[in-house]
């Protein structure tokens, strides 16, 4: 089955999200659906799932003219989506949850059997390991997004979008993916493909249309004839600019953060490593690998089983973040920056000044709002965030954005210790250059970083040391010399010498 | 794992366990717990409370709380009574118009909450206000008294110690067990509960799921003031008053979860039935009545306390 | 984002004195209220109804922002009647039975509330149930506990102080205790707007979470708010007592839960938390008393007046609601 997007436009208060828009997709081809955050690919998707209605224009199901008024005429219609937020019921099980739209019935009561039966056929395609008789809420990230993808295949639609559906899941259920997409290819659906990471896109699409700032810049575009500089190109509007990483000096003599044998309740057993003063110490693994939750650990989220942790040379024992802000001047800057980054309800001016508050206190203890905007400003603008005004509400900023607002807040923090996790995840192209210059920045400026991120291409960029992370453990250590294929190779030669490890469950 | 600790796991055990002792203590300590009267009169206490807990297991599968169960079944109840003494009309026609109404109020507050965006607990807490300000503007405080004999009578019969009032209720029970656990829309109602959004992205009619659950609430909340009309043996504008507290502490202490997506009956069925327990066995041993809200409260806590623990322990937390 | 997300977003906007559109809107309606009331009823504006009037909304308001102090944390206080009969109870005991001094058996009802409000919060902090749960069972522990104590005597021999500040007349036409609950109002407001511990409050209750991750102490900050519920609860308690010139045990319980949340949802507190409308709960209490004393005054059945209120409180939430949706869509800017 054919779609297409003719013309199509919608506004939402006070800004365009797609303007004119067309989108041309045929019949047994993967077509990717590129753009930045804000380009409008989100409010595409919503329009063709039935989420939401457009302002003009037409949506066309092999040429027929067709008006979605709610998800569940989309999916009559044969059109499936794997969002990129888990939506997943926690208490029911795998099995329901893959054939939630249309459960199987016996006598009109819900046959079970069915259920697990049918659900088993789409789940093995992807991951046979997982149980389909398992509550949805003790499976882990990349299990969860498996079942998304079941439950999308399930459905035998004519017409699959995937939005970002790899975010989380490991290389060799993307390989996985990779084939089965291939393979509904070949048997007629048309597949939408949305991803940030362009090699995925490169190694599987054969078509793409480009968004930027709500319109269709390149539409339908073989893949074939386009390359990686002329793609940036399109989607930015300029030639994609390479990273310029200001120099620094680190001091291989000051220690600032230690961990000696550490074991933490998440899983995590002997972890040593130690932060130099000035240094970004990458910290790289594949999803799941337990990175973020030994950022929480060391900051005091998650509980420390065994082993030391110092920091500046002492034992330190941290009781939970405002401990590891206060006392020690550390940060952290989330990975999910939706949920623990930021406050999306409160302004810009609330979110950045959250761990300055105190300081920003007479006597009395009062702060003077105006006082507040006023020592938050120097640290949004040099963070170069696009906004009208400091009191805009965070939830209504573009992903860029945000994630500059919940990075600026330890700037103003005047962290010396910032663990940074995941910075560029979602982030359109422009943004992702700019913090990347900021990091170094930071430490040139006398903070130390240590990065986790599952970017390779970032981390070989900032990095001066990479520590590999593989099921809880750390697996190697890697110098960089800034090269990728060398850096990279001996990076993934360190998971690859564990075999494959199962990583920890989460939680 | 202890087959100890395995037992724990199991969301009404401790529930189980709690009735058992508490039974077992009762009969030692007040000899009359176990005579086929008194037993009758706790069973029949149960029937009405059985019914509100229901109505509030409903709306909290949702995720959503109906602040109304007391009002609308005070409403119903003198409806269902002026339906009778007022207008003449038998039992059999009273009977569906009580349970009208019931099922009106849920249309109302359903309709309202799914059209407008508003919060269940403030419309449900407004409507509350408005069902009991219709109550008592048209009975004036004053009771219907003659209710027919027929209803008085059913109130009191019983079999043994199984009072007739109470084989309702366990129908109902039943009946929701199976909506809840293997009926599509019983399902589609927790999934809801669950998580609103995915449930809305798999086609799931926001608007039907949560007009139905309030409609069912109120329906359950029309037949408990039904069944207390017939063990008072008169229509009270009070019925219904002292409702809310129970109509939450049951279905909680049962186990279901106050954000949506997981309810039990059979926990919120052994949560009556232990609180009724408490109740008699209060009267029973002449404890000061006083202490009846302090030991709620304690129970609430420690059924919370004991999910909290099971959560965490389970990895799930 | 869900419409109930979106309602409540539209409900913060207008958190603190400064938010123009709804208060501006409540001031009309109550404006209309008593421009009807005394165009029916002449008596409505005499020095004493207005004194009466008055006196019952110091009381309407207190409670108002004891529940306020909880929406805040994004969560709520089902104890504040029971905090409030407890304070209620206990001030009376110090000043009759024991015979102290007025002003310190005030602060030990004080005092005891605002210890009340500090284990709610702490079980609520540590437990990590959810609000609703704890106060619903800490409400029947502490007037089951109360009950047991004081098995339901009430304490009608106070000293006669006591009484007559609640009877006290300034100006012939405005309660002491009117004063006070605006004085409160103001220190409030302040504390929520101007203070480090106020701004960290709401950042608790907008995203425990994130506000933990940003260094806020999320466990002491709610701790802390529930400790200021149970404070405001029981000044609630001494205002009535005040006003009864004994201390009854049959005030507040239940009877609080209505008005407590009525204020504060009209006024505009979000009930999903991170944000508080100080001057918007006054105003959803003034319009609350005005409809119970115009009826009053008009002597419209007792009975009616709960309809009344309850369709009242329902048009104005769904007003408001579409007040917001409109300037949504007219993508009038935030604050």
């Amino acid at each position: 089955m054919d779609l297409a997007l003719e013309s199509v436009s919608k506004s939402f208060p006070g800004v365009k999200a797609l303007d004119d828009v067309s989108l041309d997709l045929k019949a047994g081809e993967i077509h990717a659906l590129m753009g930045e955050n804000g380009a409008g690919k989100s409010t595409l998707i919503k329009i063709v799932t039935g989420l939401i209605r457009p302002d003009s224009g037409r949506v066309l199901l092999d040429g027929r003219p067709v008006a979605f008024g709610s998800p569940r005429d989309a999916l009559s219609e044969g059109v499936s989506a794997v969002h990129q937020e888990r939506n997943l019921i926690p208490r029911f099980s795998v099995g329901e949850n893959i054939l939630l739209e249309r459960l199987p019935t016996r006598n009109g009561l819900v046959d079970y059997g069915a259920v697990e039966r049918e659900a088993r056929r789409y789940l093995d395609l992807l991951d046979p390991g997982i149980d389909a008789r398992a509550e949805v809420r003790s499976l882990s990230v990349a299990q969860m997004q498996i079942v998304e993808i079941a439950k999308a295949l399930s459905s035998e639609a004519k017409i699959l979008l995937l939005d970002e559906p790899t975010a989380s899941i490991t290389e060799h259920e993307t390989a996985a993916l990779f084939k089965l997409l291939r393979k509904l290819r070949d048997d007629g659906v048309a597949i939408v493909f949305v991803s940030h990471k362009l090699e995925e896109v490169f190694a599987i699409a054969d078509r793409i249309t480009v968004l930027r700032d709500g319109k269709t810049i390149a539409k339908g575009a073989p893949m074939a004839e386009m390359t990686r500089q002329a793609l940036v190109s399109l989607m930015i509007g300029l030639a994609e600019r390479v990273a310029e990483i200001a120099e620094r000096q680190v001091d291989p003599a000051r220690v600032v953060l230690e961990a000696r044998g550490l074991s933490t309740t998440r899983g995590h057993k002997d972890i040593t490593f130690a932060l130099h003063h000035g240094e970004i110490l990458g910290l790289y693994g594949l999803v799941g690998a337990g990175r973020s939750e030994l950022a929480h650990a060391i900051l005091g989220d998650a509980r420390i089983s065994g082993g030391e942790l110092l920091i500046r040379g002492e034992p330190a024992r941290i009781r939970d973040v405002h401990d590891a802000s206060t006392r020690f001047r550390m940060g952290y800057v989330s990975e999910d920056r939706k949920q623990e980054g930021l406050i999306l309800m409160h302004s810009i001016t609330r979110n950045v000044a959250i761990t300055i508050w105190r300081r920003l206190a007479n006597f009395v203890g009062l702060i003077n709002p105006r006082g507040e905007s006023r020592a938050v400003d120097p640290f949004v603008r040099r963070l170069d965030v696009r906004t009208p005004s400091l009191s805009q509400v965070v939830g209504n900023l573009s992903g860029g954005n945000q994630q500059k607002v919940s990075i600026a807040k330890w700037l103003a923090a005047k962290s010396e210790i910032l663990i940074i996790d995941e910075p560029t995840v979602g982030i359109d192209i422009k943004t992702k250059t700019y913090l990347h210059e900021l990091i170094g920045e930071i430490a040139r400026d006398g903070a130390s970083i240590l990065l986790i991120s599952s970017d390779m291409a970032e981390m070989i960029t900032l990095a001066d040391r990479i520590l590999v992370m593989h099921g809880f453990r750390l697996v190697g250590e890697v110098a960089n010399d800034h090269h990728y294929e060398t850096t990279s190779r001996a990076i993934m030669g360190c998971i690859h010498a564990v075999g494959d490890v199962e990583p920890a469950p989460v939680g | 794992m202890t087959l100890f600790r395995r037992l724990l796991l199991v969301e009404w055990s401790g529930l189980a366990v709690a009735i058992l002792l508490g039974a077992l203590a009762l009969s030692v300590i007040a000899p009359n717990f176990l005579t086929e009267f008194n037993l009758y009169v706790m069973l029949r206490s149960l029937s009405v409370g059985l019914l509100v807990a229901f109505a509030q297991m409903v709306t909290l599968g949702v995720g959503q709380m109906n602040i109304a169960v007391g009002a609308l079944g005070g409403l119903t109840a003198i409806i269902f009574g002026a339906t009778m003494e007022l207008y003449g009309f038998p039992l059999l026609i009273a009977l569906p118009v009580a349970l009208g109404i019931g099922a009106l109020g849920g249309v109302i507050n359903g309709l309202l909450t799914a059209r407008t965006g508003v919060n269940a607990f403030i419309i449900t807490l407004a409507t509350a206000s408005a069902f009991t300000g219709i109550n008592f503007g048209i009975t004036g405080s004053i009771p219907f008294y003659k209710m027919p004999a027929s209803l008085v009578a059913f109130g009191d019969r019983h079999l043994g110690a199984m009072p007739y009032l109470l084989v309702a209720p366990l129908i109902v029970a039943v009946l929701l067990g199976v909506f809840f656990s293997r009926a599509a829309p019983g399902r589609e109602l927790l999934a809801f509960g669950g998580n609103p959004q995915a449930a809305e992205l798999s086609g799931i009619s926001r608007e039907r799921v949560v007009v139905s659950a309030h409609v069912l609430s109120g329906l359950l909340a029309a037949a408990a003031a039904v069944l207390a009309v017939a063990q008072l043996g008169s229509a009270q504008p009070t019925i219904g008053a002292d409702w809310l507290l129970l109509s939450f502490a049951a279905p909680i202490i049962g186990g279901a979860a106050l954000t949506g997506g997981y309810i039990s009956v059979l926990g919120t069925m052994f949560a009556v039935l232990l609180l009724g327990l408490i109740q008699n066995g209060m009267v029973l041993a002449k404890v000061d009545p006083y202490w009846v809200q302090f030991v709620l409260g304690a129970l609430i806590l420690a059924a919370v306390g004991l999910n909290r623990w099971r959560a965490v322990n389970s990895g799930i937390a | 984002m869900t419409d109930e997300a979106m309602s409540e977003m539209s409900a913060r906007r207008r958190f603190g004195l400064g938010g123009v559109p709804a208060q501006f809107g409540l001031v009309i309606i109550i404006a209309g209220f008593w421009a009807a009331f005394a165009w029916r009823a002449p008596g409505f504006l005499s020095p004493f109804n207005l004194f009466s009037v008055g006196r019952a909304l110091a009381v309407d308001i207190v409670i108002g922002f004891a529940q306020m102090a909880a929406l805040a944390t994004g969560g709520m206080n089902l104890s504040v009647g029971s905090i409030g009969v407890c304070a209620v109870m206990t001030g009376g005991y110090l000043m009759q039975t024991l015979a102290l001094p007025v002003p310190v058996a005030i602060l030990g009802a004080l005092g005891l509330g605002a210890a009340l409000g500090w284990l709610n919060g702490f079980v609520i902090a540590r437990s990590g149930v959810s609000a609703f749960i704890i106060t619903l069972a800490s409400a029947n522990l502490y007037s089951g506990a109360m009950l047991i104590l004081t098995k339901a005597v009430p304490l009608n021999s106070l000293p006669t102080e006591v009484g007559a500040f609640g009877k006290a007349k300034i100006g012939g036409l405005v309660s002491p205790l009117l004063v006070i609950a605006l004085a409160i109002g103001l220190l409030l407001f302040v504390f929520y707007r101007h203070s480090v511990l106020g701004r960290q409050i709401l950042a608790a209750g907008a995203n425990a979470r994130a506000a933990k991750m940003s260094g806020v102490p999320v466990d002491r900050v709610i701790t802390i708010s529930h400790a200021l519920s149970g404070l405001l609860a029981a000044t609630a308690g001494m205002m009535v007592v005040a006003h009864l010139g004994a201390a009854m045990p049959a005030v507040g319980g239940e009877d609080w839960l209505l008005p407590s949340f009525l204020g504060p949802v009209l006024g505009g507190t979000p009930l999903s938390g991170g944000a508080v409308a100080v001057a918007g709960t006054m105003l959803g209490a003034l319009l609350v008393t005005t409809i119970r004393s115009g009826l009053l005054v008009l002597q419209i059945g007792n009975y009616w007046l709960q309809l009344y209120l309850g369709v009242i409180l329902l048009l104005a939430v769904l007003a408001d609601r579409y007040r917001a949706l409109y300037q949504e869509r007219r993508g009038i800017p935030m604050r």
